[in-house]
């Protein structure tokens, strides 16, 4: 602890170098920060995603929709809880280039309980769309976005025609809900009901986007998909089961090979900084060498100029890095729009005052060896 | 003395000293590099991403789709409606006189990955019988075209190298049918995706629905599309929007190249401000180290003015020779590099735009991190930097 004046008044010793060091740590782990947390964000999401809620579409999307009736053949197959169904319309506000998806709820508590992570409604909410046929809950940004309130009938376009042969569809908002989609990348998605979607329209009446098939078990999650697929199989109405959880990981797969290049990007930041670190350090011992020698004489053992040095570079290091880190917090938000659903874990944190101290001791280790083996005579000439 | 003069004896006497102040003419070289060499990588995505998808793009393609629909899977065209699009103005014509158009049907589905046996979508066209002549570049490189009512495939190259059972010869289970693989195909430049063709009627019957998602045509010439466009407005109740194949791909690709620009810069930005931090704190110290050496020179009557031009001079030459380094080694590593974010696989290209934009990035880097220690050399206190050690 005596030494932390020391340490700080050799921190000082040239305060625009000292600066401009500080100023690249922190950038450096300011990228770090960003880009470690998607990644580790991704991880924790694909984690976080239910395992036991299985999604149960057509094995081909283009083709025909799976008919409503098989609710109760998947309700037959061992392991599964619960089945529930939703249905999509495609949509568009006014302008052709403002899509509106509209996801239509089979009438059920089911949505209350089914998948927080997906979208969350308020019980009251869920009450109001079910008692109104042609009500719709809407989203905070659609608020913003098209300047909707409750209350409002909205007319949406769909090339999904009604039996009256229009293709006009109109909606009462009667709540809000609040979506959270990992990947979601659409304008926005509203929720109406289901019963006024199918009685409405022409084609494709009795069916279905997708089941959600609840495991009992979520351990048994991979089989019961299995049992599922299996039972449809060689059918003209063949299936794919996929948990959320699995299908968060194929949605983050696509994402590809980002694992790849953040590793590539974060190396070359961290080498950059190494680098410029360590030749910071020399320039530094170089430059102090009298200095040093001087504290020898006063009796500064070997090891405690070493630790001084080291010392110094550790503090710098670590400062820079927490204030680094911190701005990659604050810049977070702004990374999220590409990743929905993401936060930053705090683990990054700790990750990176590791990574700091590594940098310190890796770049300080030669010089400070070096200057702790010093011979007073030598340094003291100048030699 | 004059100024050219000046500047040519102070520089020389810099790039001389280079190897005695190693260390720190190496951080800002390898700081630069580092920060170039990111950002020509990310940018090589890019490039690389576009010439595979725009490498087919033809000018007199259009594609037609239901009004307002984003893309083709929420576009629905109504098997009455097509034979009225045959007959647009601006179509072309074969040999045979009939319309070089053709409409599709698309499914997507899943296959197996050959390596890992994970499952992987691909997109299944049902294409009617004008396929052949809307899509020209389609080279059969093995196998036959697929007949008409048979349930028969045809995939692209690319399926037959990544996934299993699409290699001509092979059977595939859809929809409880059996299909048979009949041909294996290349598409003129593009490698991307994997595409799989077949029998419209064929495809619909089996999939159970009974309207396509486009129409492709080739038109006279592209002067044609305002006629065309023209006609499809004159006609407001058949809600059809034509659109050129290239806008349908950049469409397409929107969102790709949003994410990807951004994360480009916004790297390539932040690595660049780390690396002027650290050339400005290498010249500083350079600077600091030759106190001496620039006091006497002013005191032989050297000015302010080459000095400073000097200084700036180096630090630019340190970071081209860093940026050269950069485009290099992401050359070396990236160019021809595989990649396949967000799910399409495309080679990285290198090319001299976006080298030519690192250099430019790191002359800035250079020129910026000199300022501060070029004014602080001139600004040198000559009796004090004198008896400097």
């Amino acid at each position: 602890m005596k030494f932390l004046p020391l340490i700080w008044s050799g921190i000082w010793r040239k305060p625009v170098r000292t600066i401009l060091t500080l100023m690249q740590v922190i950038v450096a782990f300011a990228l770090f920060g960003v880009l470690q947390g998607m990644k580790m964000g991704m991880d924790q999401a694909i984690a976080d995603a239910r395992a036991d809620v299985l999604y149960v579409a057509p094995a081909a999307s283009g083709g025909a929709p799976l008919p409503r009736a098989f609710v109760e053949r998947l309700k037959l197959i061992p392991g599964v809880k619960t089945v529930a169904f939703a249905d999509a319309l495609f949509a568009t506000y006014q302008k052709p280039t403002q899509p509106v998806y509209v996801m239509a709820l089979e009438s059920s508590d089911v949505w209350l309980t089914l998948f927080p992570e997906v979208l969350r409604i308020d019980p009251r909410d869920l009450q109001a769309l079910r008692e109104t046929r042609t009500g719709a809950l809407i989203t905070t940004d659609m608020v913003k976005q098209y300047g909707w309130r409750v209350g409002d009938r909205i007319p949406l376009t769909s090339p999904t025609l009604q039996r009256n042969g229009s293709g006009t569809w109109p909606f009462d908002i009667v709540g809000t809900f609040t979506p959270r989609e990992i990947g979601d990348d659409s304008g926005g998605y509203i929720l109406a009901n289901y019963a006024y979607l199918d009685e409405s329209r022409v084609l494709n009446t009795g069916t279905v986007r997708n089941f959600y098939a609840i495991a009992a078990d979520p351990k048994q999650a991979a089989g019961v998909a299995e049992a599922i697929d299996n039972s449809f199989a060689n059918s003209p109405n063949e299936t794919r089961t996929a948990s959320f959880r699995e299908n968060s990981q194929q949605a983050m797969q696509s994402i590809g090979d980002l694992d790849f290049a953040i590793r590539s990007i974060v190396s070359a930041v961290l080498v950059a900084l190494l680098f410029s670190v360590a030749t910071m350090m020399m320039q530094t011992t170089r430059e102090r060498t009298p200095e040093l020698a001087v504290l020898k004489t006063l009796g500064f053992s070997d090891r405690a100029v070493f630790l001084l040095l080291v010392g110094e570079a550790v503090v710098a290091c670590v400062v820079g890095a927490v204030i680094g880190l911190g701005l990659a917090m604050v810049a977070f938000p702004y990374a999220e729009k590409f990743v929905p659903g993401l936060s930053m874990p705090m683990a990054v944190i700790k990750v990176g005052v590791v990574g700091a101290i590594l940098v310190a001791l890796l770049s300080t280790a030669v010089p400070a060896f070096r200057a702790s083996k010093l011979e007073i005579v030598d340094a003291l000439a100048g030699r | 003395m004059n100024f050219t003069k000046q500047f040519w004896a102070l520089l020389r006497m810099s790039l001389t000293a280079v190897p005695q102040r190693l260390g720190l003419v190496l951080t800002i070289v390898v700081g630069v590099a580092c920060a170039v060499g990111v950002l020509v990588s990310m940018l090589a995505m890019g490039v690389g991403a576009r010439r595979e998808a725009m490498g087919n793009v033809r000018s007199d393609r259009i594609i037609l789709m239901s009004a307002g629909a984003p893309g083709p899977m929420q576009s629905s065209l109504g098997k009455d409606i097509v034979p009225l699009l045959y007959d647009l103005p601006g179509i072309r014509r074969n040999a045979k006189g009939s319309p070089m158009a053709a409409a599709q049907a698309m499914i997507f589905t899943q296959a197996r990955e050959k390596l890992t046996g994970d499952r992987v979508g691909f997109a299944l066209f049902g294409a009617t019988a004008g396929l052949a002549d809307t899509l020209p570049e389609l080279r059969l490189t093995s196998g036959r075209m697929f007949e008409p009512g048979l349930h028969e495939l045809i995939a692209s190259n690319k399926c037959a190298r990544q996934f299993s059972n699409f290699a001509v010869g092979d059977k595939r289970v859809m929809r409880g049918g059996e299909w048979a693989v009949v041909g294996n195909f290349d598409l003129g430049s593009g490698e991307g995706m994997c595409v799989v063709l077949a029998d419209a009627e064929t495809i619909l019957s089996a999939f159970r629905i009974n309207t396509y998602n486009q129409v492709t045509a080739l038109l006279q010439s592209p002067r044609e599309f305002t006629q065309l466009t023209e006609a499809l407005k004159a006609n407001p109740t058949l809600r059809i929007e034509a659109r050129r194949e290239a806008e349908v791909i950049e469409e397409s690709m929107k969102r790709f190249n949003g994410i990807l620009n951004f994360v480009s810069y916004f790297i390539g930005a932040i690595m660049a401000v780390a690396a002027t931090f650290g050339a400005a704190n290498s010249l500083y110290a350079i600077v600091d180290g030759r106190r001496r050496e620039l006091a006497t020179l002013c005191a032989l009557g050297f000015t302010p003015g080459p000095l400073i031009t000097a200084i700036l001079a180096e630090s630019a030459l340190l970071a081209l020779s860093g940026a050269f380094i950069g485009v290099g080694l992401a050359w070396f590593f990236f160019n021809g590099f595989a990649a396949s974010p967000l799910g399409f696989s495309f080679q990285l290209a290198v090319t001299a735009p976006i080298a030519g934009l690192g250099i430019a990035w790191a002359f800035v880097m250079g020129i910026v991190g000199g300022v501060l220690p070029a004014v602080k050399a001139a600004r040198l206190p000559v009796t004090t930097a004198l008896r400097a050690t």
